[in-house]
């Protein structure tokens, strides 16, 4: 395996060619990966905002956002912008503390868990080697905050929604991290690029999603309940709470909660392409081809193409998981908080354990196809 | 012992099943996806109300005699009929009348019963204002006749289902010049 690409090395060279000193290089690399990423993502929710639309109009066959901008792409920008201008209200007998405190709690540990996002070799801000640990741990945070913000809004919906997302944050965590834990001991590490490497080499049938056949449908399913997507969207079931935890919120700070919550689908699809499709691999293993047709690893223009197929086939398996999250947001009802909560914790729960005991088994037994 | 195991390969049929219905319904919505919009693009197009269609009240001034039997029949009494009594001619002289559309609940009775037909339906139906009592039309308002949808240049005209060609469910697509299914009404008299 070739090292690829490695941006900053060459950013800091020519830096320095430039006349600057070594440690001034380094400084001006450090912001520009986190802030490509926040553009990035932020991008991102853009345009998972304006194809919810569209494929929401397509599945109930309207035509959805046509004025604004070609097809409507500037739709989520303009509804942006009305969110920033709007007065931001807080209801007289709310804590304005928590009340505020609220929705920044549940979005920043979203944009904080793209620290571990690789879309390629070195197209990751810091490889951890407690990579996808990380990412659950920050998944953790964000019911406190939608608690806090619950429970500050002096509301009977509002602090219902609250609870509910708590207990169904609480209850999906579970077998989601015991999903990742079956990938993590395939994997021996819990770096999501060592992830991703071990799955490389076979093109499509090296991917995880054959051997985590349970796993990846156990993954998918709390990572629904997570985002709170639609079968599970209990917490703001407008039928029954008006918009739960978001009732009392106006302006940018139910603008925060949006983003949040659209940032945290795209980051759990990322994930699941991380975890189950392969990460930023093509289906067909681009090296051996390339060995095949005669052409040096080392050479430039290969690696260039292969490091933008990389980021192109991460976005591509991130959006097509977005397109099925949307799909069955139109096709599957929602369910009760009873069944959610029977789903999490009488048939998720224990059948995560036992992929994660066959995984183990496969493990001991065919240590060579389960990674051993 | 064998209990158990039959309740965990019940559970897991059920499971199965589950699975199986999520992913037909999974088709379906799929499936919806390559149709075409059935939405009517509403300020550039709109549909031709029907003939019946019940909507805002016309009134003629000069056709009125005054009776009353609008306001009679009317479940509110909404019309207001202002007469007085001519002794020269011995007849009632209307001075003013009017109908509140913001109260009116386009019910038709005023038109089935007015005598000298001097009421009547109009396929309006935009009747949007900023304030309510704009919607009081008096017998002036009430005189003016509507903009009819066809003839109007910014909008395209779309036919209702009942006046589609035979076959066709989607009035974007009707062919030029097709007729409705049925026979016409001049037709049915020559037969």
């Amino acid at each position: 395996m070739n090292a690829g690409i490695d941006l900053r090395s060459s950013f800091i060279e020519t830096l320095q060619d430039l006349g600057l000193p070594l440690g001034v290089s380094q400084a001006f690399w450090i912001p520009l990966p986190s802030i490509l990423m926040i553009i990035g993502a932020t991008v991102g929710v853009l345009v998972v905002v304006w194809l919810e639309r569209k494929i929401s109009a397509a599945a109930q066959q309207r035509i959805g956002p046509e004025f604004a901008g070609p097809l409507g792409v500037l739709q989520p920008v303009a509804d942006g912008m009305k969110l920033v201008f709007k007065e931001d209200v807080v209801p007289a007998k709310a804590d304005p503390w928590l009340f505020t405190l609220g929705p920044v709690l549940v979005v920043l540990p979203v944009f904080l868990s793209y620290l571990i996002i690789p879309f390629g070799q070195n197209l990751v801000i810091t490889d951890l080697n407690v990579g996808i640990f990380l990412w659950i741990s920050l998944s953790s945070i964000a019911p406190i905050g939608l608690l806090m913000s619950g429970y500050s809004s002096n509301n009977k919906y509002s602090l219902l929604g609250g609870l509910r997302a708590a207990a169904q944050s609480i209850s999906y965590e579970i077998p989601l991290a015991l999903a990742v834990l079956a990938i993590v001991m395939m994997s021996n590490s819990m770096s999501t690029i060592d992830i991703v490497h071990q799955q490389s080499g076979y093109g499509i049938l090296g991917w995880n999603i054959w051997r985590q056949p349970v796993g990846f449908i156990i993954f998918w399913i709390s990572a629904l309940a997570e985002c709170e997507r639609l079968p599970f969207d209990l917490p703001e079931a407008e039928e029954e709470l008006v918009a739960g935890y978001q009732t009392e919120y106006a302006g940018m700070k139910f603008g925060l909660f949006y983003v949040g919550s659209y940032v945290n689908l795209v980051l759990s699809a990322l994930v699941f392409a991380i975890l189950y499709l392969g990460g930023w691999e093509f289906p067909i293993p681009l090296d051996k081809l390339a060995n095949w047709l005669g052409i040096s690893e080392t050479e430039a223009w290969l690696q260039i193409v292969t490091a933008a197929l990389g980021v192109t086939m991460t976005i591509l398996k991130a959006y097509f998981l977005i397109f099925i999250a949307i799909l069955l947001r139109w096709t599957v009802p929602r369910v009760r908080i009873d069944q959610l909560l029977n789903l999490g914790w009488k048939f998720l729960l224990p059948v995560s354990l036992a992929n994660l005991l066959i995984t183990a088994a496969l493990k001991l037994a065919f240590p060579v196809a389960f990674g051993g | 012992m064998f209990k158990i195991l039959k309740q965990v390969s019940d559970y897991a049929k059920d499971t199965f099943q589950a699975a199986k219905y999520i992913g037909e319904g999974l088709a379906v919505t799929f499936d919806h996806m390559g149709r075409r919009p059935v939405t009517v693009q509403y300020p550039y197009e709109k549909l031709i109300p029907s003939e019946r269609f019940r909507g805002r009240i016309h009134f003629e001034f000069d056709k009125c005699i005054a009776c009353e039997v609008c306001v009679r029949v009317c479940p509110i009494n909404l019309p207001v009929v202002d007469w007085e009594f001519n002794k020269q001619i011995k007849k009632k002289e209307l001075k003013h009348y009017s109908i509140d559309f913001g109260v009116c609940i386009f019910c038709g009775n005023c038109v089935e019963y007015c005598p000298t037909n001097c009421l009547s339906m109009t396929e309006e139906y935009e009747l949007a204002t900023y304030d309510r009592h704009e919607l009081n039309y008096d017998s002036v308002a009430l005189g003016r006749l509507p903009y009819k949808v066809t003839e109007d240049p910014m909008v395209t005209p779309l036919r209702e289902l009942g006046y589609l060609p035979k076959g066709v469910i989607e009035p974007h697509d009707v062919p030029v010049g097709s007729q409705r299914s049925g026979k016409r009404p001049e037709e049915l008299i020559s037969e």
